[in-house]
């Protein structure tokens, strides 16, 4: 598909990830945040927007063990969720 | 009686001689060439005015000439300077369009080439568009001499454009020995495959797995929200993502895809 060399037919390019490939989870220590992610998603029927609590807890387990960059939330696409939790910290 | 005759004679011959000298003078007298004129002409016994026009007009044809063919070199040379230039114009053209078409289709995305200046800190700043729900679906594959039993973890995920995503794949090595694995994604259709951007997979990275190992294959990625304005995407509620995966072999160097 995309190797045709025609002109103007539409062929697709991959493209590399923004910030690299994950390293595998070998030891899988991350399976349960995981687990409990999918069962999320099933609950609510595959709606990835009702499960981002979730999301983010699996990648802050993967940054805990050396399995991702750690990164700031805001820069994962997570702003409203720290923002909230900023108001909640305010609250209490 | 024949005297008076002939002495009338002699007279009139006498007139008529002394008429021509007289004429003759008249006409030396007056410029001969600039008032030569034809009464003049019947008289005297110079060379008839139309043989002196052929002489002269002989020399100013032969300028005429001259100029015309001064004129022709002169036009000659500018039209083949002017087809020089057009020459060597299409040789540089053809030259820089390579660089110049690839821009070209960098600028209206024709032939699915991704789009320059795809920004990574949006991510940040994205609002999700709330009123368009797209459905997600996952395909897994191997090649066929892979052995890995490779599948996704859930069939389809439905999300917005602008809020990031994470999504599972398993992969798992029956055999007794390592296999290394590498792989590459495709998006259908073909012209959302540039608003699909992933922060983070597994893909176009060697991926090793031991003897009878089985891992979780995440993949983060978001759909620009961009997506929701461009009119050739107003029908399109499915995005299909698809990986495969194949065995890479020692020493194998894969070339890092898009454009360089």
């Amino acid at each position: 598909m995309s190797t045709a060399m025609n002109f103007g037919t539409k062929s697709f390019r991959p493209r590399p990830p923004d910030k690299g490939a994950f390293p595998l989870d070998h030891f899988g220590e991350c399976k349960s945040f995981k687990e409990t992610y999918m069962r999320c998603l099933r609950g609510n029927r595959f709606d990835s927007s009702r499960c981002r609590v979730e999301t983010k807890e699996y990648l802050e387990c993967r940054m805990d063990r050396q399995l991702m960059a750690k990164e700031p939330f805001e820069k994962l696409g997570f702003k409203d969720l720290e923002e909230s939790e900023e108001e909640n910290k305010a609250k209490l | 009686m024949l005297l008076p005759f002939l002495l009338r004679g002699c007279t009139a011959k006498h007139y008529v001689q002394q008429a021509l000298s007289s004429t003759r003078l008249c006409i030396n007298c007056c410029n001969v060439r600039r008032l030569a004129t034809s009464s003049g002409q019947l008289f005297l016994r110079k060379t008839p005015q139309r043989f002196l026009n052929q002489s002269r007009g002989a020399k100013v044809h032969k300028r005429k000439h001259q100029n015309q063919e001064d004129d022709w070199k002169k036009r000659n040379k500018t039209v083949l300077t002017y087809i020089a230039a057009a020459g060597v114009g299409m040789i540089g053209l053809s030259y820089a369009s390579v660089p110049l078409y690839r821009l070209y289709c960098q600028a209206t995305g024709l032939g699915g080439t991704a789009v320059a200046g795809h920004n990574t800190d949006q991510v940040e700043t994205m609002k999700p568009v709330r009123d368009r729900i797209i459905k997600v679906t996952f395909n897994a594959d191997t090649h066929a001499s892979m052995q890995w039993n490779f599948r996704p973890q859930q069939s389809e995920i439905y999300l917005v454009p602008g809020e990031t995503a994470l999504a599972f794949y398993k992969a798992r090595n029956p055999t007794d020995k390592p296999v290394i694995g590498i792989s590459t994604y495709n998006v259908v259709p073909f012209d959302a495959g540039q608003y699909f951007n992933k922060i983070q997979c597994f893909c176009f990275e060697e991926q090793r797995l031991n003897p009878h190992e089985e891992v979780d294959m995440p993949v983060f990625f978001y759909i620009d929200p961009e997506f929701d304005d461009d009119p050739r995407m107003a029908r399109v509620d499915t995005i299909t993502l698809s990986y495969t995966f194949f065995e890479a072999k020692e020493g194998q160097q894969l070339p890092i895809p898009g454009y360089s």
